[in-house]
């Protein structure tokens, strides 16, 4: 009764749980398909932020790595906000986010 | 002879994998084809309730590869369909007491005789399911639309593509067309993008399920029931036609009442 009301009202922005089921699944199973552990995820992570920092200064706290599924197949992804660079000019802005 | 040998599997438990496996074989046996249904769940066996056999086994697949029968003495032929048999799993062994191996040499025997061999597969990814796949040339994975069905699907999905068992096909069981259509619900759409496989089937969530399984006659054999049509498609399907999907638009109240005094279906 609530739903048909709510439907009247013409409400129906809150998004719905399948959208939340497929977004857990996808990241979920990224993972499952590459079998990494917590752990062995947690190694990549930090020595990423160490490759990064060779060559830019990040903010590593802030630093984002995720595998992402997009049909079959899988990306790694991961970014951080760039505080500066490391040899030569500066960035222009500070926080901006560096893909790679 | 080359019967086909295909394995039904899911990973997670309760999805309907023996409702699928009773309803499909049916489905098949009532195209004519000579179908034998073989029960690896063993410790767990079901298949012979839900076809409603239990009371004419003797003999069973242990029996059968311990050498204590032949073969021929253990398949239960059954009541409704000439061409239709099912070798039952024990129940009181464990496991263990089948080696994939002789799950092989037990599926290419019956593949001489029958044109399909389909093999209920149990739950969970051990020594069961490794036995379950030994012979299988095609494997049929059942999901239903939630999160922890379709993950346990994906790893089969890839258990099965490390033993030689690629492109299995999907049947989604249990779709709610008024949860999908309100959002509430994955479809298969959904389903089907992320586990990336072939589709074979879409079968409504249907009470007839639980009341044919209840009086032990599946539901493909009633004629007028959603899931027995979906089993029916599947049939179809499996035999090589392009049969559409079933539609999984919700219902008008008109078509709903002429399902219900049994005119439509």
């Amino acid at each position: 009764m609530l739903e048909f009301i709510s439907r009247i009202l013409g409400r129906g922005a809150k998004p719905r749980s399948k959208n939340l089921a497929k977004e857990r699944l996808k990241l979920v199973l990224a993972h499952d398909r590459i079998d990494v552990s917590p752990g062995m995820f947690e190694g990549l992570r930090v020595d990423l932020a160490r490759v990064f920092g060779k060559y830019v200064d990040i903010d590593e706290a802030g630093m984002k790595v995720r595998f992402d599924s997009t049909d079959s197949r899988l990306a790694l992804v991961a970014s951080a906000p760039v505080i500066r660079m490391r040899r030569g000019r500066e960035t222009p802005r500070r926080g901006r986010r560096t893909d790679a | 002879m080359g019967g086909k040998v295909i394995v039904v599997t899911s990973g997670k438990g309760g999805v309907g994998k023996t409702t699928a496996v009773a309803n499909i074989g049916c489905g098949l046996a009532a195209r004519g084809k000579k179908v034998a249904l073989v029960d690896a769940d063993i410790g767990l066996r079901n298949l012979d309730i839900v076809l409603g056999l239990e009371n004419r086994i003797v003999y069973d697949i242990v029996h059968v590869i311990e050498g204590k029968c032949r073969l021929r003495q253990a398949l239960i032929r059954d009541k409704r369909l000439q061409t239709l048999f099912l070798l039952p799993a024990a129940q009181s062994k464990d496991k263990e007491a089948v080696r994939p191996d002789q799950m092989k040499e037990l599926t290419t025997s019956l593949a001489g005789e029958f044109d399909y061999v389909m093999i209920d597969c149990p739950a969970g990814i051990e020594h069961g399911f490794k036995n379950a796949i030994a012979g299988a040339e095609a494997a049929i994975i059942v999901t239903t639309p939630e999160v922890s069905a379709v993950r346990d699907a994906d790893r089969i999905v890839g258990l099965l593509e490390a033993e030689g068992l690629g492109e299995p096909r999907l049947v989604v069981n249990r779709v709610r067309p008024e949860m999908v259509r309100r959002g509430d619900m994955l479809g298969i759409d959904d389903v089907i993008d992320i586990l990336a496989i072939d589709l074979l089937g879409v079968v409504p969530d249907d009470e007839s399920v639980i009341t044919s399984t209840n009086k032990g006659e599946p539901a493909v054999l009633d004629g007028v029931s959603r899931a027995g049509e979906a089993f029916r498609r599947i049939a179809a399907r499996i035999e090589g036609e392009e049969v559409p999907f079933m539609s999984m638009e919700v219902p008008s109240l008109w078509l709903r009442f002429k399902r219900f005094i049994g005119v439509a279906r």
